[in-house]
């Protein structure tokens, strides 16, 4: 048999999904003691290039309550023509059209390798996707010339039937009509109203009355275009036409006295666009892109106010509760999240300013959509130009990485149920026989919504064990999962990928040993850290770290092995070796750590974490060093102090930043400049070698990282100093125990001590 | 009655009798005039007489085209009495060649030495010389201590009702072409400023920055709580801009061709252009073409259709204040709206038309507008717009009257805000604008031999001038009933009879209006019979030669669209031609009251007058009474709006066919609203003799050719006032009837 990390990275490539637990306790009893909870890391629409083109519904199970999807782990009687089904033991008749299958002639879906299946349902057509543009025009003249050239290569990199709108704000919120020839129209409101979704459809005029219509016969009622044509256009249609709209589009025209903020009315261009979308698209994927160059200062949803001489809020003032306008900031938002979420419409939020713009508050319209959320100081940088240009980047078959609409439903065998989702989307409530009544991030439903998802979108999903103590493991030993998602793929089509499952029970009390082995400690870490962010966000700020250490403390417990209160007799198994290490980083990581941030930099790195996949998120908890020198080729090192030398080039990737950091005696021999000398070719070599490596990353990621390039000495030099673990700083001023055993990790150790002060509480008894 | 009291050549106008040095000088009738052009002694004698006492002007009469030309002074400084600030004036008597007396006051003012210059004539001399003594119309180029601020740009803010009964109209198209036609010659200079807004259930804002490559149309929706969409560019400079401007004329009529929004926010309209144009003063122009039915200032109905027959008429009067605050408003900031209603129903032109009212702006009418179905109207509203796009204009204006100390102007009639006593705010004044005030007798004048009147208009010119116009007017005093009676201005009095009569209706009632009416006709003759000796009086009424038209104008009156009663009048129309009773300069009042009318089948007849190379004829006048109308013959009535070309069925065959090209009488085209070129005498004097007509009013007048079997029979004959008709007596019965009253 295969080693347990080959069969989870088999897995993974079928089935983009990655558990905590590959070998499942059989009670629920027993569950609850395994620290980490039974979980995975699910990326629906992972690339799968290979699967085979499926051009018919999938066959469900019969049973009203159940309605699973046929799946290789059926039991197939193929005289009978009858399917059992694995998750309630139905058995239910193959469909008419089934008639031939036999054991040689088998249809995919039963066929195991298929576990991961995708149908394209052809009777469904789909409306291709609607894209309004929400502009700030509050921006010097660089940025505003720089975000206007990016939407109009834009238009040409969008599919020629997608819908494209306008709406710019500044002080007022211009609602664009296209197409208008001669002269260019639009719809102006106030940036200090909201207004409901009615009033924006009135006063768009968006519903007419039929009354009027009948006065000028059919005839004219026919040439009449549909109303919200006005504002949305096919991009075919309209591309010239915005082109120049953008060209012509002028700063906002209003003036901004001395020692003030531009008035800037972000909170009420969001809510026209999403009452825009809402009253013309509802259910029909849309991405509603906003353009932010500084924060809301007027209307609903403001952040900060006119004055430049306040600043906006900080986490310290957010922790003394010292803000004026967040709340209500957050309230608006969040509203507007959930309009748009309901109706499958995404928000992304590009901001590109050097102070906030309030991503803090603005933070639920991607997180509750499945939106981008990017940040930069200027639009004119390649980090924004780059970036914006991968939104609309293609897969090997020239189809957009993007999908609209989708939602996943879970299915759980009777031994499960399903307690929560943490990631890009909203409940849908819908309760079942498979929802838990524990919750674990969004839970009591069994489907999910994601307004917008694409190949690395990863969801993590959290179960519970049902079965009592003293039940039997079910018969075959094993449990079972299906993930069914429905989504509007890029092409326009319907599409339901389906994915089952199956791990095997074993009893906790008397086979630990396989349980353990089947511990998937990325997987874990990853599961965790979203957890653990998502109480940070929720309720418990400070006390994360606590409940983080504690966690820790129980598994080194659970699993480590060691007499008691012997800290030097503690081992971990090789699969759970470098988990505590992810816990020491992702302590000390941005995510948790956030006074050196702002809160619109830490509402940023936590969207990313709570979006990308296992591989991606790994190294936003513990990024990557790699060493280059001329002892041989370039090798990945520990992330440590001890691996910076003066004869090295480090090359660091947290997924955010990509440090380029040059030794001391590297960066000599770079200013003399012996590079340039051609009896030094190798040094040359040297350095461009991890400039190359960073120019992969550079140019495959999204969002583009930040490219740092420092050394020795360097100011820069601290994004990596903060990072390394600090191995040979001397520290030791740290109590342990002091507060009644629950342990508190102080923040500036090195992993060393970390490691000791981990083992001497694991093993204590009194802990 | 058959005596004809209408000399052929018009109705003379009675000229003050003054010494020969002030008849020279006295200002103009058409200008300036007197309802009594001799001044009773006391109040008492004037109350004997039993006739009104008040002044019409027409401060800023055109006069391009006057024979004496307007003396026009740049002078460091202009004399003024310096206790009643009345501008030095041909009537002041000079008491040594250092010394002026007030005419008004009566204080000793000294004379500054460059009084002695003539700025005309350059040299140095008697004060006599001087333009001021010389003109009683004169206008001075102020200097800058005339300036609160420095003087304003021209600015045209014009609003367009736009919403689907609007384009249904086709006025559109009409006003579009227009303006593109007489752009260049808005008055103004390189400051002028243009703008526009387009409304229907909303408003549409259009900026016009200069630099733009076509113009951007804002759309504002939310009326209930206006604002403007952006800080600047809503109004334009016109150089600057011009093919921007001239861009969005051309396609104004296009953008809205489909609209199907049937409301109209005239009043969120009208509250964005007094923000627009606040800061800098100017004018609003408003078309408009249906009731507003959308925010601030939306109204509702007033008109039962079924009551316009009725006796007594309702709802004259403003149904809501808004637009009178509003005006208020715009007058404050020397902004002025004029109103141009297109409609087809009614349109509340009572409540709307207050905008106007109160800011000095200018109200026009055009019922039952369609470009297509009314071509006549159209033809008028062309030439309304036309001449009202072109016509001079002033800017910030104030007038104040003054007049001799013992006299006392209490009423005012016109569009203006009264800022104080003897001030009225016009934010504009235009040259078609007349108003009127009534006069009392407060103090005994038995210490003088004349009155003057003094009206001081200053205002700024499209060219950025700061200019003041002044009218002197001199009037003899009497004690004499008898010269009071000689001296009466029978259209005068009939001016400011109906202006008194559109206050008594709205404030009292139509019916006592009217009877107001009847009652001045029977005083004034009840009064003057009294003078004259019993012996002398044979049977018929007591009319004094100077009155003698006073009935017939009187009973004009009452059948007029303003204070008839039992015909169907929509009110619209009522409530405008009440209006009109209240700006009107009172020649042009005098011909929509009582219309001029001329047979004109025997053109080739009557005596001509060369104007330029034209020779026009000079057809005499006929009273308005059907006995005058003769199946043989062919008419023309000029109603001031309308022009009719009567044919009788019995018309002279050479006629119809020299000058309406048909061969006989019933081949002329029903509804013909206009005269082929015919290269024959007949056709050219006649039409010379129209366009002559046409040429002496502002604006235009629809025409229509009338045959005697037509249809439109009725609107001819409506005029014929000293007809009977059912719910109103003739001439003949009103006058049995006053006399019956005066002998009871
Ligand atoms: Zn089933
Ligand atoms: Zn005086």
């Amino acid at each position: 048999m295969a080693t347990y990390q080959e069969f989870i990275q088999q897995n993974e490539d079928r089935d983009g999904v990655r558990f905590s637990w590959n070998v499942w306790p059989s009670s629920r009893i027993e569950a609850t003691r395994m620290v980490v909870p039974l979980g995975c890391l699910f990326t629906p629409l992972k690339e799968r290039p290979d699967l085979p083109p499926i051009q018919y519904d999938p066959v469900l199970c019969t049973r009203p309550t159940c309605r699973a999807i046929l799946n290789p782990f059926c039991q197939v009687d193929y005289r009978a023509k009858v399917w059992a089904c694995n998750f309630c033991f139905q058995r239910n008749p193959f469909p008419p059209q089934y008639a031939a299958i036999s054991d040689q002639h088998q249809p995919a879906e039963i066929i195991p390798q298929f576990s991961t299946l995708e149908y394209t349902i052809t009777r469904a057509t789909c409306h291709p996707p609607v894209y309004l543009i929400v502009l700030d025009t509050c921006m010097d003249e660089e940025d505003l010339q720089a975000v206007k050239e990016s939407l109009q290569m834009s238009l040409s990199l969008l599919p020629p039937n997608a819908l494209i709108g306008l709406i710019t704000y500044g002080k007022m919120v211009q609602v664009h009509e296209l197409g208008c020839e001669g002269c260019s129209k639009s719809y102006v409101f106030r940036g200090t109203k909201d207004l409901t979704a009615k009033q924006i459809q009135d006063m768009l005029g968006l519903q007419k009355g039929g009354t009027t219509q009948q006065q000028r016969g059919p005839q004219q009622q026919q040439q009449q275009q549909l109303p919200s044509n006005r504002f949305l256009q096919p991009v075919h249609k309209c591309d010239m036409n915005l082109t120049d709209l953008l060209g012509e589009l002028q700063r906002d025209p209003w003036p901004v006295a001395q020692g003030k903020r531009p008035l800037r009315s972000t909170g009420v261009a969001l809510s026209i666009a999403v009452g825009l979308l809402e009253c013309t698209f509802p259910n029909t994927g849309a991405r509603i892109m906003l353009f932010a160059g500084g924060p809301c200062t007027q209307g609903p949803g403001m952040v900060v106010d006119e004055e430049l001489k306040n600043p906006i809020r900080k986490h310290l003032d957010i922790e003394k509760d010292n803000v004026k306008f967040m709340k209500k900031a957050m309230k608006h938002y969040e509203m507007l999240a959930n309009r748009s979420a309901k109706n499958g419409h995404v928000v992304d939020i590009y901001s590109c300013a050097l102070d906030q713009t309030g991503l803090h508050e603005m933070k639920f319209c991607p997180r509750y959509t499945g939106g981008h959320m990017v940040m930069g100081d200027s639009f004119n940088t390649s980090l924004f130009k780059q970036t914006f240009q991968r939104v609309f980047s293609k897969d090997a078959k020239g189809e957009f990485k993007m999908a609209f609409g989708a939602t996943v439903e879970v299915k759980t065998s009777r031994e499960l149920k399903v307690s929560g989702a943490i990631g890009p989307c909203v409940s849908l409530g819908v309760k079942g026989p498979c929802v838990s009544d524990t919750e674990m991030g969004l839970g009591g439903t069994s489907q999910w919504k994601m307004c917008g998802l694409y190949p690395n979108t990863t969801l993590a999903l959290f179960f519970e064990v049902v079965s009592q103590h003293n039940a039997p493991i079910p018969q075959g030993g094993r449990g079972y999962l299906q993930f069914i998602t429905q989504y509007q793929h890029s092409s326009g089509q319907r599409r339901v990928r389906v994915t089952t499952l199956a791990r095997n029970w074993a009893d906790a009390s008397t086979n630990i040993q396989h349980i353990a082995a089947g511990f998937d400690q990325e997987a874990a870490a990853v599961l965790m850290a979203r957890t653990a962010v998502f109480r940070a966000e929720t309720d418990d700020g400070p006390d994360v770290l606590r409940w983080l250490d504690r966690m820790l403390i129980r598994l080194c417990q659970k699993f480590g092995d060691y007499h008691k209160d012997d800290p030097n007799s503690f081992r971990f198994s090789e699969n759970f070796s470098l988990y505590p290490q992810f816990m020491f980083h992702l302590r000390r990581s941005q995510f948790l750590q956030v006074f050196n941030n702002s809160p619109d930099e830490t509402s940023y790195y936590r969207h990313m974490l709570n979006v990308e996949d296992l591989t991606q998120s790994l190294i936003m908890i513990q990024p990557i060093l790699y060493a280059y020198s001329f002892n041989g080729t370039p090798e990945p090192v520990l992330l440590d102090t001890s691996s910076i030398q003066p004869d090295r080039i480090l090359l660091m990737d947290t997924f955010f930043q990509i440090v380029l950091y040059h030794g001391e005696t590297i960066a000599q021999w770079r200013r003399q400049g012996y590079h340039e000398q051609p009896e030094y070719e190798n040094f040359k070599q040297l350095l461009n070698a991890p400039v190359d490596d960073a120019q992969e990353i550079l140019q495959t990621r999204f969002p583009m990282p930040r490219y740092i390039d420092t050394e020795h000495d360097g100011s820069q030099s601290r994004f990596l100093l903060s990072r390394v673990n600090p191995s040979q700083t001397h520290n030791n001023m740290y109590g342990w125990g002091q507060d009644g055993g629950a342990a508190v990790l102080t923040d500036d150790v090195s992993l060393q001590v970390f490691m000791e002060h981990l083992k001497k509480l694991a093993v204590s008894s009194s802990s | 009655n058959e005596k004809n009291l209408l000399p052929p050549e018009g109705l003379e106008v009675v000229k003050p009798r003054l010494n020969n040095e002030f008849k020279k000088v006295n200002c103009q009738p058409d200008v300036f005039r007197c309802t009594l052009t001799a001044i009773p002694q006391t109040s008492s004698l004037l109350n004997k007489a039993r006739l009104p006492l008040g002044i019409l002007i027409h401060p800023f009469k055109d006069l391009s085209n006057a024979v004496e030309q307007l003396p026009v002074i740049q002078s460091s400084v202009i004399v003024r009495c310096r206790s009643c600030r009345t501008y030095i004036n041909p009537f002041v008597f000079f008491v040594d060649s250092r010394r002026w007396k007030c005419n008004l006051c009566y204080r000793v003012n000294e004379l500054p030495d460059e009084f002695a210059y003539d700025p005309v004539t350059k040299t140095y001399g008697e004060p006599q010389r001087r333009p001021e003594i010389k003109s009683s119309t004169i206008e001075f180029i102020a200097p800058s201590d005339y300036m609160l601020r420095p003087p304003q740009p021209a600015v045209y803010l014009f609003l367009l009702d736009v919403s689907f009964n609007a384009v249904e109209t086709g006025y559109l198209n009409i006003f579009c072409n227009m303006l593109m036609e007489e752009l260049d010659k808005l008055p103004g200079d390189s400051r002028t400023q243009i703008g526009f807004i387009a409304y229907d259930r909303a408003l549409h804002f259009f900026n016009l920055a200069e630099g733009l490559s076509q113009p951007q149309m804002l759309t504002v929706s939310d009326i209930d709580d206006i604002f403007l969409p952006c800080p600047d560019n809503l109004l334009v400079n016109l150089q600057e801009s011009k093919e921007l401007v001239l861009d969005l004329l051309g396609q104004i009529p296009v953008l809205f061709e489909d609209n199907l929004e049937t409301g109209s926010a005239l009043g969120s309209a009208l509250q964005a252009a007094h923000k627009l144009v606040g800061p800098v003063g100017g004018r609003v122009t408003i078309m408009q073409t249906v009731l507003p039915t959308a925010g601030p200032g939306a109204l509702q109905s007033r008109e039962d259709a079924s009551l316009r027959m009725g006796k007594n008429v309702t709802n004259l009067g403003p149904a809501t204040d808004f637009y009178k605050k509003l005006a208020l408003e715009c007058s404050a900031q020397q902004v002025a709206v004029d109103l141009f209603m297109l409609n087809g129903q009614y349109t509340d032109i009572a409540t709307i038309s207050c905008v106007s009212k109160y800011s000095g702006g200018s109200v026009y009418h055009f019922p039952l507008f369609h470009a297509a179905k009314n071509p006549a109207l159209t033809e008028k509203y062309e030439a309304d717009l036309r001449r009202y796009l072109t016509r001079k204009i002033g800017f910030e204006a104030v007038m104040r009257i003054r007049c001799t100390k013992g006299l006392s102007i209490h009423t005012f009639h016109g569009n203006f805000f009264v800022r104080s006593t003897d001030l009225l705010s016009l934010p504009n004044v235009n040259p078609d604008a007349g108003f009127g005030m009534q006069m009392s007798i407060e103090d005994s004048l038995v210490d003088t031999n004349t009155v003057c009147f003094q009206a001081a208009l200053l205002y700024t010119s499209s060219k950025g001038e700061r200019r003041i116009r002044v009218h002197t007017l001199c009037l003899p005093v009497t004690n004499q009933l008898s010269d009071i009676y000689a001296g009466a201005d029978q259209q005068a009095i009939i001016g400011l009879l109906a202006k008194m009569g559109v206050d008594r209706s709205v404030t009292s009632s139509l019916p006592d209006a009217r009877e107001a009416m009847i009652n001045a006709a029977m005083d004034s003759l009840a009064s003057f019979g009294n003078t004259i000796p019993p012996a002398q009086r044979i049977g018929s009424l007591p009319i004094c030669f100077t009155l003698r038209m006073l009935p017939t104008f009187i009973l004009a009156l009452l059948k007029s669209k303003a204070f008839r009663v039992g015909m169907n009048t929509p009110l619209d129309d009522r409530v405008f031609a009440m209006q009109q009773c209240k700006s009107l300069p009172v020649g042009q009042l005098i011909k929509t009251l009582y219309p001029d009318l001329y047979p004109i089948h025997g053109i080739q007849s009557f005596d001509t007058e060369k104007k330029g190379d034209i020779v026009v004829p000079k057809p005499p006048r006929l009273h308005l009474s059907s006995a005058n109308i003769d199946r043989t013959g062919v008419y023309l009535l000029d109603a001031l709006d309308s022009i009719y070309l009567y044919v009788g069925s019995a018309a002279p065959q050479d006629f119809i066919q020299e000058v309406l090209d048909a061969p006989n009488f019933t081949s002329i085209p029903d509804g013909m609203i206009d005269l082929p070129e015919l290269e024959n005498e007949k056709s050219e004097l006649v039409r010379n003799f129209i366009t002559d007509l046409l040429d002496n009013r502002p604006g235009g007048a629809c025409f229509y050719v009338i045959r005697d079997d037509s249809k439109r029979r009725l609107q001819f004959f409506e005029h014929m006032v000293e007809d009977r008709s059912e719910s109103s007596m003739s001439l003949y019965e009103f006058l049995q009837h006053l006399q019956k009253q005066i002998k009871s």
